[in-house]
């Protein structure tokens, strides 16, 4: 259990010492050459050195010893316990000349023991501190796992760690997840001929179609055409064959029933139940992330097919309507030049249906209008021309321009005046289109000797009174507003119904909305058109009581003098 | 009396368009794609132009720059007829050279109006 070598040159003592260590579990060896000292000393990597004190050059020797063997325990005996004051900082332990054999016995064991003890705790403490590199690498390596989706990457960042780790000569993965065909990816130590990489690639195909047994593998692999990207660290040298004698390591990398591909590993020195641990962890902890990856990627596909597909769907509408303008232009001219009377009187039953035909090209060209306007404002291409405006106005043209047809029909139009309003920052022909819809609607659906109100108050957000389904929208409203609302005596609209009203193309379910026919894209297009006022819209409603239609803009905190100026 | 040329390939169209100006008192000539559209006009020296956008070969928005960049024929006003309300405000102005613009589906009588507008003033 202990190598022990004495320094002396007395050969009484070399006798003494002899006998008591020349057995086991000792292994002694005595120098009695100053020259031979220091071979000896590396030769028998002492577990304990005894000088003598009489020897020459000690200091020397010690000193010179002491630096090539720090962690072997120096004795010296001495005579009677004296020593030179700088020599002691080397020793630890001392003899001295009549010391019996048992105490000699002792102080030797006693320094074999602390020195055996020192060695294991060292080699403990290299385990712990190789535990923590790995796990230091384990951690870096699962948060780039954590921080990236791409595939490509996340497949560099598992190779890497397990270099980092396990210090691989050679890894072959093969990869179904970061191009469209199968990859070998090949991270070598060393150079490798196109014959070791011919006999690597069926290797691989190998193993991976003996991960599936007897069912059919994911993916099919044509060995001939297998792309191969290699690595090489050093590439001066060469890997032989014998690679396959090195000690390897497989993994499959998949979760659930989603496979990404699998990896093997080659190292030289055989890896411990550890290293395996860690492969094993490393090749795990990536399919997770693969497969958010994949997940990520599909849903990246799918947003870009549906964005492409709104698209299509906004140019169509466009490409549609534009289309359908010139013959309903060519249809009403002609209706037009007919009813002018200009081609011969027509019966008063002729004119009846011409002027249907004639309404319902109107009505045809509104829808048109009304779809080219939402294609527009969802594509962003609706210009806006904002100034200081005041509300009345809008009301004043939207209450002249309809006051006829709700004469028509028998209904009163009336338009309340608010006194001193504050002027908004607005878009007055889209407020004036806001509005027509509103009281159009309301001209629509309410029966003959009824009342239609305009009004127009000042209000603050927090003062906005919307049903349920509607606060969502109001709550997001700050500050100051003008509020303008639509009532009528109508059919009204059932609370489940209020918020569909503003969905395109949503007609609700109702026989008499049907009748009086409509885009259904008049709210959808209000609602839009308020938002890019910062403003909104919305409506309560009492079934067979009435509906009261709201929209709200802001106040323009932009004075009248700064728009000039601008302008 | 006060000639008018019409261009369109639009057939329907420019007939509704004739009838309705001859019956004003114009008299019309018709051309149904721009490259006989710039020939006539050339040829007939009209006092007013009413032109498509939409054409194929040569568009409107070209003839109008021709023709506005010549000296002899700069004077003459031109509609411009569009299926594009949006394109309206960018078709009046320097860069065509258009003096009014009409969007489809339009008045015939406001189209009327105009014209007697710039030939009667």
């Amino acid at each position: 259990m202990g190598n022990i070598l004495f320094i002396s040159d007395r050969l009484e003592k070399i006798q003494q010492y002899s006998d008591i260590f020349n057995k086991k579990p000792y292994n002694f060896t005595a120098i009695s050459d100053e020259n031979a000292v220091l071979e000896a000393a590396e030769l028998n990597s002492p577990d304990v050195i005894i000088f003598d004190y009489k020897f020459n050059n000690l200091k020397k020797i010690i000193k010179n010893l002491k630096s090539i063997n720090d962690s072997t325990a120096f004795v010296l005996l001495t005579q009677n316990g004296e020593i030179e004051q700088n020599i002691t900082k080397y020793i630890n332990s001392f003899l001295t000349e009549d010391l019996s054999e048992n105490l000699i016995l002792s102080t030797i064991n006693v320094n074999l023991k602390t020195k055996q003890s020192l060695e294991q705790l060292s080699a403990t403490n290299k385990n712990l501190a190789d535990s923590l590199y790995r796990l230091n690498v384990l951690y870096s390596t699962s948060s780039q796992f954590a921080g990236s989706l791409d595939k490509e990457k996340l497949v560099n960042y598992m190779i890497d760690g397990m270099d980092k780790s396990l210090s691989f000569d050679l890894t072959c993965t093969l990869a179904f997840c970061t191009d469209t065909e199968p990859v070998l990816l090949l991270n070598s130590l060393y150079e490798l001929s196109d014959e070791l990489i011919s006999a690597i690639k069926l290797r691989a195909a190998l193993n991976y179609k003996s991960l599936f047994e007897d069912k059919t593998p994911p993916f099919e692999i044509d060995i001939e055409k297998l792309k191969v990207v290699k690595t090489v660290k050093y590439p001066a040298n060469r890997f032989t064959f014998n690679l396959f004698r090195y000690d390897n390591m497989f993994a499959p990398i998949s979760l659930g029933d989603n496979f990404f591909g699998c990896i093997e590993i080659f190292k030289e020195t055989p890896f411990t139940s550890d290293d395996a641990t860690c492969f094993q962890t490393i090749a795990q902890q990536v399919s997770l992330p693969l497969k958010s990856a994949t997940l990520y990627q599909e849903i990246m596909e799918t947003n870009s097919k549906l964005e492409k597909l709104e698209r299509l769907k906004s140019e169509f509408i466009s490409i549609v309507s534009h289309e359908l303008r010139t013959p309903l232009t060519a249809i009403k001219n002609s209706l037009d030049i007919l009813s002018s009377g200009k081609c011969g009187e027509i019966n008063d039953s002729g004119s009846k249906f011409m002027s249907m035909a004639q309404r319902n090209v109107q009505r045809l060209s509104g829808i048109i209008n009304d779809l080219l306007d939402l294609s527009k404002i969802e594509a962003g291409k609706m210009d806006y021309h904002f100034t200081n405006m005041n509300i009345h106005s809008v009301i004043e043209y939207v209450r002249f321009a309809l006051s006829g047809v709700a004469k028509e029909k028998g209904l009163n139009l009336i338009a309340e005046e608010t006194a001193n309003l504050p002027e908004i920052y607005a878009d007055s022909q889209r407020l004036e289109q806001v509005l027509t819809n509103l009281v159009s609607n309301a001209i629509k659906f309410t029966p003959e000797g009824k009342n239609i109100m305009i009004r127009s108050h000042l209000a603050r957000a927090e003062q906005l009174n919307a049903p349920e389904c509607f606060k969502e929208i109001v709550k997001k409203l700050d500050g100051e507003y003008i509020v303008v609302c639509v009532e009528d005596q109508g059919i009204g609209i059932a609370e489940k119904d209020l918020l569909r009203a503003f969905d395109k193309f949503a007609q609700i379910e109702n026989s008499l909305s049907r009748k009086v026919g409509g885009s259904g894209l008049g709210l959808p297009i209000a609602k839009q058109l308020l938002e890019a006022h910062n403003g909104a819209i919305w409506c309560d409603s009492e079934i067979n009581k009435g509906s009261r239609f709201y929209f709200a803009i802001p106040v323009s905190k932009i004075p009248a003098e700064k728009i000039l100026v601008s302008n | 009396m006060k000639k008018i040329l019409i261009v369109d390939d639009e057939q329907d169209i420019v007939e509704s368009l004739k009838f309705v100006l001859e019956s004003a008192d114009y008299i019309c000539y018709c051309a149904y794609n721009g490259e006989d559209g710039l020939k006539l006009a050339k040829e007939i020296m009209p006092d007013l132009i009413i032109l498509d956008v939409m054409m194929p070969k040569i568009n409107g928005y070209k003839i109008s720059r021709l023709l506005k960049y010549d000296n002899k024929y700069k004077n003459i006003p031109i509609f411009m007829i569009t299926a594009r309300s949006q394109e309206g405000d960018k078709l009046i102005g320097e860069e065509t050279g258009a003096n009014e613009y009409i969007t489809k589906p339009f008045d015939l009588s406001e189209v009327v109006e105009k014209v007697k507008q710039y030939l009667e003033a």
